[in-house]
């Protein structure tokens, strides 16, 4: 009988490969190994990323004393084993492959967007191929659009690796093969859904086949400056390069191997502030504001640089700093620090996708954060997780992830939180404070007022009966919440007792950075000044303040993801105005550029005292990534008291719940072209029977004193009597936005 | 006399042209030399070679139409680069020498794209499809030349030969329900776990069951075991359906139901169990009424009665049967039980009868004073409905009420005795013994490596070589047994080995139940006396084991109850099987095969696996993976299911060994 796969893996093996020997551990493929000694075996379908796909079978290599061609990239070395990566026999089979790879490719690389960093193109070329040596009857296949990517079957050499992004990275599931023999093709069967995602799966294309739509015919590749950054918008900071001609950003690429960019990151890119020149008039009033202002009112919207520049001017001028979404998350991670006695979340995206069970708590994670959806969708792909998604709305765009969905009432969370700890710290020994806490939770009412079964938590519990690998994820609806410290205390129990991989989702922007560099005021007194805020005088990267600052594609600096990370940006398109170092330095600060203040981030606070030039930006050869470094977690002081569970406030009637579509994050991304659309009021029928409201009505409400006028809509996929409200569109009011997710709907109709 | 003009099947050469009829050769292998009926094949053709029959066989057009099938069938390409544009020179350079427009530069390309398939594809369609071609090639040269030289057709070129193909594979040819396994594996090796619950449910309803509970002796037709060890091809098949069930999907139909008829043609279906099920399934896939009659008020037979919770859960088991009946054409009465006369009039009311209703009487294991109606004497069936009823339905009373603090002795040796000693354990007997006449190995065999040892662990004690000379009481209850020891005696003249009691080594042992677990047996009181029903020689129903039609026109019968006390996975392949035949049945009055069924018959009399076959292109001692199981101090007391699956990374490594061994035969008739 078998041993227990899970026993052999990690034991130390060592395989000869060309004559070089090497350590390794059981588990790794003999590709895995043979690159990370640097050993090149050309691959035409390999995709880092995701499981070995092993359609095109070049990698084969040969071992000795195995008969027959290896195929490296999926067979996993054994002890002992001798290699061999090149020969004439091995050669002959890998051009053999080119040759059928090559039957009946177009040959019009002059009108090909992939021509100059095509794989098919530069194998071709690496094994010599001069002609088309085999062709057969062609076919007729027309070009579909599917929206952002356009898809040409004649170019498309089945690989897979799209259908594979799709499947396990995004897990939209939009991409299938149709299979057919020499009629195999690539087909989208949510084409009616146009997700963005799927620039994911154009982006690891090997061939000109599967495209961006809008880039497509557009220039030529090799004509495109590119320009290394990190993604602005949902917080994730991920990897992503600018690709510029002529002062014009035509696309965004990725390190697509190893890393991931959704939809907002790929697409969301033309949001500069564009023609903007020096107005000295104008800088001036900038500076005599903030001379006679008590308070500067900002959006997350920034880099870690200018929020040490506020944090400077708040020390030198004594300003209330007011940034409401980050001072939430900064009070929530406060108190989780309070029992976790370290600063940060322990948890990391890589936890996730390695877990065998993940809780999501509190946010709707698609919309809220897609790089993280992402790692949940692999963790269900790779691991068969259970993935409990805790929430007043279902979210049935994540069904396919979901093994159970727990409905709870808008405003309980705290309850939520309780019965959750309860049922996860069961059978774990904790603190006897903490035990008679748990001991003295009254159940029956936590779960009538939140609406969750005891079953449903026995269900949940007993689905974790493997007993490792478990993540929490928990994001933005509960940091505005009133009780948000009492609930950051209660989930902090799971990451403190029992092992939970934990990561609180930042919210939107940077802010993470802002939360860990500011000290943060509640409210805002006397005169303001905003920062894309709306304020007294306002600075405004969308060109409608009083002064012009430049957006985060002008910019350079660095940006906290929510792997916990310090990654660099740099300046994609020109800024010919003033920016904030400017005023700075008018008001008595001194530093030439803004990135001189990289080196000065706080160290208390876990960041590193590096210079921004000096900081690494790439991903090495086996997809260790090396951009800029990753904060410490610093220790805090502990103090684990928790209050009693407070009654719970709930909602009676229709309720609103603030959320941007997936591809929105921004009043920045509302502007770029790719992602334009209108923002409805979205609500199901029950809804709108409850509010009276008919399909195409015109509304207006106010959420923290910010106006909202909007067309209703029925979403007739939705249930329940919870509408989502989209914010991207608000421009720099949104980011006024500081309660609580939900709220009650009290609306006039136009008209009145 | 050998119909066999050439062969170049597996590692056999024959090549019988032009010789006289003394000198001709015959092959050692099944071969369909006779299609059906009274239809003679010209040709087989396959993975492994080729045979013909027909003096007068195209061998070119023979070529090039099982190059042909290589883009046909779907399962088989258009998943790596040499096998989906390879495969479609081959068929394009084959069909253009066919034609009489081929060249001999063709004949060289032929070859070298050959070799690349052979090498380097990625499944073993790819990799075996130019065999035969290439032995055509060699052995069948100067029709090829004729072709090329002459720029002419082939000499049957388009003419009236029909090509019959067949894809298998060697686990999917020894599964009795014939799963399309590599397709399974590939789904989950995929992760589009849907695609895997429709492959298993093309074939195969019980997608929950037989991911647990079945015997899979597909694995001993795995090649994989040629290099290392089988495919753990059973617990795989459990991804697809928990699938569905996690992510509370729609349920996954392999095809989407045809829509009920409404000719009125309705089929009986005697009994809920695996083969009840199965045929009620695809019959309603086909639009096709059927009606199940079951005795007891729970569906699904002995599978829900008769193996533990422990086992197969419930829930599980509930879900492949809620896949069934929950289908518009199909519809049940439960407490029915049909005897004869009921059985007479439902016969008469419908258009087909299936039985269906297994082999629930358990045998005696005929020792000394044996009396089935003494206090301690308890079937099999019995004991494990009473055990299963209670925790699973919470019908009747717990088992433990009896068996608690007992000593319990089972006479068994197969899957039926292995629950009964682990359930007896489970409701708290003090002492479990389970006698077996054989030995360790052979109780390994019959049943599984895991369920032997697992039993062990939770502390049932097994005597082999035993068996009951004599039960004592006390007239009222059994209060000990006298047991007799044997020993496994070589015969010296090389036959099999014979079972010798061994003198003086009898003991007596105390025992407060006695569950006979040796065998069971169909209740044939249904069965009216006046059909005069054929049955086997082991009193089961009979049939010729290709259509399942008893001696009685419009009745058939599948499972247990025709074939005796077997499998699942059997129940399920012949319960399709009939249903298949009954589609047509019921409007015909015919019992008919298609060609599909013909072939299948065809490659498993052929047998599909070669224990021989040396493997190349794949990294030997890549280990198995085993599942995680619960350990017996968190199992014995319980009924919670010891076997938790595959974690999604064993899975995914274990999908990655599969080798998809598909193949493609074909018959020219």
């Amino acid at each position: 009988m078998g041993v227990h796969n899970s026993i052999n893996k990690g034991k130390a093996i060592t395989v000869t490969i060309d004559g070089k020997v090497c350590q390794s551990t059981f588990g790794k493929t003999i590709l895995d190994i043979a690159r990370e000694n640097d050993i090149y075996i050309p691959t035409m379908c390999y995709l880092t990323k995701v499981q070995p796909i092993a359609s095109c079978r070049m990698c084969i290599v040969d071992v000795e004393g195995v008969d027959g061609m290896i195929l490296s990239c999926q067979e996993k070395a054994t002890d002992g084993a001798v290699v061999n990566t090149q020969n004439d026999e091995l050669n002959k089979e890998r051009q053999n492959i080119m040759k059928l790879y090559n039957v009946n490719h177009p040959l019009e690389c002059g009108v090909c967007d992939k021509s100059g960093e095509c794989d098919l193109q530069n194998k071709t070329m690496e094994f010599g191929l001069e002609e088309q040596a085999f062709t057969a009857r062609d076919q007729h296949r027309p070009v579909e659009n599917w929206g952002h990517v356009s898809y040409d079957p004649a170019l498309c050499i089945m690989c897979e690796k799209c259908v594979r992004v799709s499947t396990e990275i995004t897990g939209d599931e939009a991409l299938q093969l149709k299979f057919g023999g020499y009629s195999s093709t690539i087909i989208n069967v949510k084409q009616e859904k146009n997700y963005a995602s799927l620039g994911e799966a154009a982006a690891v294309c090997p061939v000109g086949a599967l495209v961006d739509t809008n880039f497509k015919y557009t220039t030529n590749a090799w004509e495109l400056e590119k320009i290394p950054s990190a993604c602005p918008h949902c917080g994730g900071g991920c990897q992503m390069t600018y690709e510029v001609k002529n002062e014009r950003i035509y696309r965004m690429t990725n390190a697509f191997e190893f890393s991931n960019l959704c939809g907002a990151g790929r697409y969301g890119f033309d949001y500069a502030n564009e023609n903007v020149s020096k107005d000295a008039k104008a800088f001036s009033s900038a500076v005599e504001a903030f001379e006679n202002a008590q308070s500067i009112l900002f959006s997350s919207q920034i880099s870690n640089e200018e929020a040490l520049i506020l944090q400077k001017l708040k020390k030198e001028k004594g300003y209330k700093l007011v940034s409401s979404e980050a001072r939430s998350y900064q009070k929530f991670m406060q108190a989780y620090s309070s029992i976790t006695g370290k600063s940060l979340y322990g948890g990391t995206l890589k936890g996730i996708s390695e877990s065998r069970a993940i809780i999501v708590l509190g946010t709707k994670i698609n919309d809220d954060s897609p790089t993280v959806k992402y790692h949940i969708n692999m963790a269900s792909k790779w691991h068969r997780a259970r993935v409990a998604y805790m929430h007043p709305l279902e979210d049935l765009e994540i069904k396919n992830i979901v093994t159970q969905f727990i409905k709870y009432e808008a405003g309980s969370e705290e309850g939520v939180a309780a019965l959750l700890v309860e049922t996860l710290l069961k059978d774990i020994e904790v603190p006897n404070a903490i035990r008679a806490f748990l001991d003295d939770l009254d159940i029956g009412n936590l779960s009538a007022e939140s609406n969750i079964g005891e079953e449903e938590l026995v269900f949940l519990a007993k689905s974790l009966i493997k007993k490792s690998g478990f993540s929490l994820v928990v994001g933005s609806d509960l940091y505005a919440h009133p009780k948000a410290v009492q609930i950051a205390k209660l989930l902090a129990l799971l990451e403190e007792y029992a092992g939970f991989n934990v990561v609180c989702v930042p919210p939107a922007g940077n802010a993470m950075g802002i939360s860990l560099i500011c000290d943060l005021d509640d409210e805002a007194e006397g005169k303001t000044v905003g920062y894309n805020a709306p304020a007294d005088f306002t600075l405004s990267a969308l060109g409608d303040g009083d002064l012009d600052m430049p957006a985060m594609n002008q910019q350079e600096g660095t940006l906290t993801t929510n792997d916990k990370r310090v990654v660099p940006m740099n300046v994609a398109l020109p800024y010919g105005g003033y920016v904030l170092n400017d005023i700075a330095n008018a008001l008595g600060l001194d530093a030439e550029y803004t990135i001189e203040y990289t080196k000065e981030l706080p160290a208390e606070k876990g960041f590193e005292a590096q210079a921004f030039d000096s900081l690494p930006d790439y991903f090495d050869s086996v997809g260790n990534e090396h951009r800029g470094y990753l904060l410490k977690s610093i220790k805090t002081s502990v103090s684990r008291t928790l209050e009693e569970v407070s009654d719970i406030d709930g909602f009676d009637g229709a309720v609103i719940y603030n959320c941007d579509p997936t591809e929105q994050f921004s009043a920045f991304t509302a502007k770029c072209e790719a992602l334009k659309m209108e923002a409805f009021l979205l609500g199901s029928k029950q809804f709108a029977t409850a509010t009276k409201l008919q399909d195409g009505e015109s509304i207006s409400f106010s959420i923290d004193g910010v106006r909202f006028d909007r067309v209703f809509k029925i979403d007739t996929s939705m249930k329940g009597t919870i509408a989502l409200n989209p914010t991207f569109d608000m421009g720099l009011s949104a980011a006024l936005l500081s309660s609580y997710r939900f709220s009650r709907l009290d609306f006039e109709r136009a008209g009145k | 006399m050998s119909g066999i003009i050439f062969s170049t099947w597996r590692d056999e050469f024959i090549d019988n042209r032009g010789k006289s009829s003394d000198e001709l050769s015959e092959s050692g292998f099944k071969l369909p030399e006779t299609y059906h009926g009274d239809k003679n094949s010209k040709a087989f053709i396959g993975w492994d070679g080729v045979a013909i029959f027909d003096e007068d066989i195209d061998a070119v057009e023979l070529a090039s139409q099982y190059a042909a099938q290589y883009q046909e069938y779907s399962e088989a390409c258009g998943r790596c680069a040499p096998g989906r544009w390879g495969g479609r020179i081959l068929y394009d350079l084959l069909d253009k020498i066919a034609r009489g427009e081929g060249s001999h530069d063709d004949i060289t390309h032929l070859k070298e794209i050959a070799q690349t398939m052979m090498t380097t594809s990625k499944c073993e369609i790819g990799k075996t499809v130019p065999v035969p071609i290439l032995d055509l090639m060699e052995h069948y040269k100067d029709q090829f030349d004729t072709c090329i030289n002459g720029q002419i057709p082939s000499k049957h070129y388009a003419g009236d030969t029909t090509y019959i193909a067949k894809v298998t594979a060697p686990c999917t040819d020894m599964c009795p329900a014939h799963v399309d396994i590599p397709a399974y594996i590939e789904g989950v090796r995929d992760m589009v776990f849907t695609e895997s619950l429709a492959a298993t449910r093309q074939t195969m309803p019980l997608a929950h069951t037989c991911g647990r509970v079945c015997p899979h002796p597909c694995e001993d037709a795995c090649r994989r075991m040629n290099l290392d060890e089988p495919i753990s091809i059973m617990e795989l098949k459990r991804l697809g359906a928990d699938y569905e069930t996690d992510h509370d999907l729609p349920w996954l139909h392999p095809v989407e139901p045809k829509p009920l008829r409404t000719d009125g043609k309705k089929v009986a279906i005697i009994g809920a169990g695996p083969a009840g099920l199965t045929a009620a399934y695809y019959l309603a896939l086909e639009g096709i009424q059927s009606h199940i009659f079951e005795e007891l008020p729970v569906n699904g037979g002995e599978v829900a009665v008769g193996v533990p919770e422990y086992r197969m859960p419930i829930g599980k088991y509930q879900k492949d049967i809620d896949l069934v009946l929950e289908l518009e054409a199909v519809s049940i009465t439960n407490n029915h039980r049909v005897d004869a006369d009921r059985l007479k009039e439902i016969e008469a009311e419908y258009d087909a009868t299936l039985l269906g209703f297994g082999a629930r009487l358990s045998k005696k294991v005929r020792a000394a004073n044996e009396n089935v109606n003494m206090g301690g004497y308890w079937g099999a069936i019995e004991m494990l409905d009473k055990v299963n009823l209670w925790h699973k339905y919470d019908i009747g009373s717990p088992a433990s009420n009896e068996l608690e603090g007992k000593t319990v002795v089972c006479v068994g040796g197969g899957f039926t005795s292995m629950d009964v000693v682990r359930c007896s354990i489970r409701e708290g007997a003090k002492k479990v013994v389970m006698l077996y006449r054989r030995d360790e190995k052979t109780i390994i065999r019959n049943t599984t490596y895991e369920e032997y040892h697992e039993a062990v662990e939770e502390g049932v004690e097994f005597i082999f070589h035993s068996a009951i000379e004599e039960i004592y009481d006390d007239g009222k209850n059994i209060t000990g047994l006298k047991i007799n020891m044997f020993e496994l005696v070589p015969d010296p003249d090389g036959g099999r080995a014979q079972l010798v009691k061994k003198e003086g080594a009898d003991f007596e042992m105390e025992c407060d139940y006695l569950i006979p677990a040796v065998s069971q047996a169909l209740d044939t009181q249904i069965l009216p006396e006046e059909w005069n029903l054929e049955m086997t020689s082991w009193n089961s129903i009979l049939t010729n084991g290709k259509d399942f039609m008893t001696s009685r026109p419009g009745l058939f019968a599948a499972g247990d109850c025709e074939y005796g006390p077997m499998t699942i996975v059997n129940a399920v392949g012949q319960a399709r099987r009939a249903a298949s035949v009954i589609s047509r049945y019921i409007y015909d009055g015919k019992c008919t095969l298609t060609d599909d069924e013909i072939m299948e018959d065809h490659l498993n009399k052929l047998r599909v696996y070669d224990k021989k076959e040396k493997i190349t292109g794949w990294m030997p001692g890549l280990p198995r993976a085993e599942s995680e199981k619960l350990g017996v101090e968190e199992r014995k007391t319980n009924n919670k299911e010891v076997n938790l699956g595959f974690t999604g990374e064993e899975a995914l490594a274990e999908a990655e060994r599969c080798m998809r061994c598909y193949y493609i035969s074909m018959v020219a008739v």
